[in-house]
């Protein structure tokens, strides 16, 4: 149900719910409730782990995270998938009732998201720091990696946080960067990393090259579940991903630094450190990609490991990504809709929700009230200028902000009847857009589309709409009764 | 098909047919499994994955690569030139 307004997650200037501060400690949380399934018998590597987590995601959207525990070839390892693939393990994660509506999910985000910066603790130690392997590091051998997809060029680390300083401004806390990037295994200490243009590690790694010095970075591996979400999410250059996970947890988040002067998750379970090789670039890919294809190959950056630590008897966090939906969508959720709809707003205070949920915010529905005729287009062409929408938003659907956008029966609704091709639909030739959406041409461009889906305003005179239907007086009364009347029909 | 299985297993690419083949790792446990690397095009795999994935004559001619291939890669990000100081 998407029709309440009233958020069932803490009001604004109320506490948080505590989040939890490690990957152990949230799956504590899942199994609490249900949402963890833990598989003792033993599995392959390949096909079973792919072919457990893609099945997980077709089983719907309430699906748990999946615990395994005896993987072929290795002597305790254990592996995690699904983690964030449901919204009741999106709403475990913010502290959040398991059933809480989507709706309730982004306003209770991007609430919590504008309370940024929130506080980065840096501590002496960490657990991740119990075992230390700096000689002949084979993360074939450290890490249980496995096959995703048929084409994929390889094994990859999919699910890990990279962080990295500006060489040109090392001390400034504010544009250290956490970012979850596709990392192809090329060999036992031998990483390929991809860092798209619109990538804010791009700029750090462009800045180390430019002075041809090799880039220091630390890939964190199995994290609390928001830093995750916050390593997902395209916030601006200079704001840092821990204060950010710091008001979306209600806490101070905690660091550790490493002696490169990287800060790292206190919570992480394995923690690799190493460079981005100044100038290098080599074959990588494919690999299946978000949009639901394979990505094709490129020459990518490199980077080599020096040392990996980790937790005593750590789990490996991983995600399937395949046709939508998979996890990946859901990690890509809630943290697309969150600063597209701040940043919009800051501009145009009339916007009620953005719907950002689809192929990581490719198509974009936003509501809005209308002041005039032609607002609904101006606020379509600012999707167009936020952080994401520069590599992403293709298609943006503006509606009324008596319509949730994320109730797509209601969208098409609007899509119905509101939109005349004739004055309500414009193409923006050429524009800059993400290598990975194949319809890109040449890749990495292509041509937007903004769809005004509002009922036209003066003076714009078109159509003829008169008056738009209500609801009978004493709905809302009758739907709680009748509602409480089924769940009782239903036991 | 023309092409044949080369006598060893796993001494061929099975994506570009290369036999620039190394060992990147053999599995904790004893015996169980190897993961092979190519230092052409670096593709892996693991020993017990599907023929799809290990065996050149049965990998999908979709997913083939030619060594000439890789010259058309795109770089992504392009490289800086070197700052004057």
């Amino acid at each position: 149900m998407t029709t309440s307004t009233a958020p069932t997650a803490p009001q604004p200037g109320a506490p948080a719910a505590p989040a939890a501060q490690t990957l152990g400690d949230f799956l504590g949380v899942l199994e609490q409730h249900g949402q963890l399934l833990r598989i003792h018998d033993q599995v392959s590597l390949e096909p079973d782990l792919a072919a457990a987590a893609c099945a997980l995601t077709q089983l719907g959207e309430t699906s748990p995270a999946v615990l395994f525990d005896a993987i072929a070839g290795y002597h305790d390892a254990r592996i995690v998938l699904n983690v964030h693939g449901s919204w009741p393990n999106q709403a475990l994660a913010l502290g959040m009732d398991r059933d809480a509506s989507l709706r309730d999910l982004f306003f209770e985000f991007v609430r919590r998201y504008q309370q940024y910066p929130g506080e980065m603790e840096r501590v002496a130690s960490a657990p991740w720091q119990a075992v230390v392997v700096d000689q002949d590091v084979n993360l074939f051998a450290l890490l249980p990696l496995f096959r995703l997809n048929l084409g994929d060029g390889g094994f990859y680390i999919d699910k890990a946080s990279a962080v990295s300083r500006d060489l040109d401004d090392w001390d400034n806390d504010d544009v250290e960067n956490v970012g979850i990037y596709r990392l192809q295994v090329k060999g036992p200490n031998r990483l390929g990393i991809q860092t798209v243009p619109q990538h804010d590690i791009a700029i750090h790694l462009a800045h180390a090259e430019a002075r041809g010095q090799d880039l220091p970075v630390a890939i964190a591996v199995g994290n609390d579940p928001i830093l995750t979400l916050v390593g997902a999410m395209p916030i601006q250059y200079d704001q840092l991903e821990y204060k950010m996970a710091a008001v979306l947890q209600g806490r101070p988040y905690r660091v550790v630094k490493t002696a490169t002067g990287l800060d790292v998750p206190w919570g992480s379970e394995y923690v690799l450190e190493g460079r981005i090789l100044a100038g290098r670039r080599e074959p990588e890919g494919p690999f299946g990609e978000f949009p639901g294809f394979y990505s094709g190959g490129h020459e990518y950056p490199v980077i080599e490991i020096d040392r990996v630590s980790y937790r005593a008897h750590p789990v490996y966090e991983a995600l399937y990504l395949g046709k939508p939906w998979t996890e990946i969508d859901y990690v890509q959720a809630l943290t697309t809709c969150a600063p597209i709809y701040v940043q919009l707003k800051a501009t145009f205070p009339e916007v009620v929700a953005v719907n950002a949920l689809y192929t990581h915010g490719l198509v974009v529905i936003v509501s809005t009230r209308c002041r005039f005729g032609g607002f609904a287009k101006a606020v379509g062409l600012r999707v167009l200028s936020t952080t994401h929408g520069l590599g992403y938003a293709k298609i943006v659907i503006v509606v009324d902000a008596d319509v949730d956008p994320f109730d797509l029966k209601q969208v098409m609704w609007s899509m119905s009847v509101k939109v005349n091709p004739a004055g309500d639909v414009m193409i923006l030739p050429n524009l800059a857009e993400n290598l990975l959406d194949p319809a890109g041409e040449p890749t990495g461009m292509a041509h937007k589309l903004i769809i005004d889906a509002t009922t036209p305003l003066a003076p714009d005179q078109r159509g003829h709409y008169g008056e738009p239907l209500g609801i009978p007086t004493h709905t809302d009364q009758w739907r709680q009764r009748l509602g409480a009347l089924i769940k009782e029909l239903h036991g | 098909m023309s092409q044949t299985t080369p006598a060893s297993p796993h001494s061929m690419c099975p994506r570009c047919r290369s036999t620039t083949v190394v060992v990147h790792a053999t599995s904790p446990v004893a015996h169980v499994w190897t993961v092979y690397g190519c230092t052409t095009c670096f593709y892996a795999w693991r020993s017990t994955e599907p023929e799809e994935n290990t065996n050149p004559d049965r990998y999908p001619t979709v997913f083939k690569l030619a060594p000439a291939d890789l010259a058309h890669f795109a770089v992504v990000p392009t490289i800086p030139p070197l700052r004057r100081t």
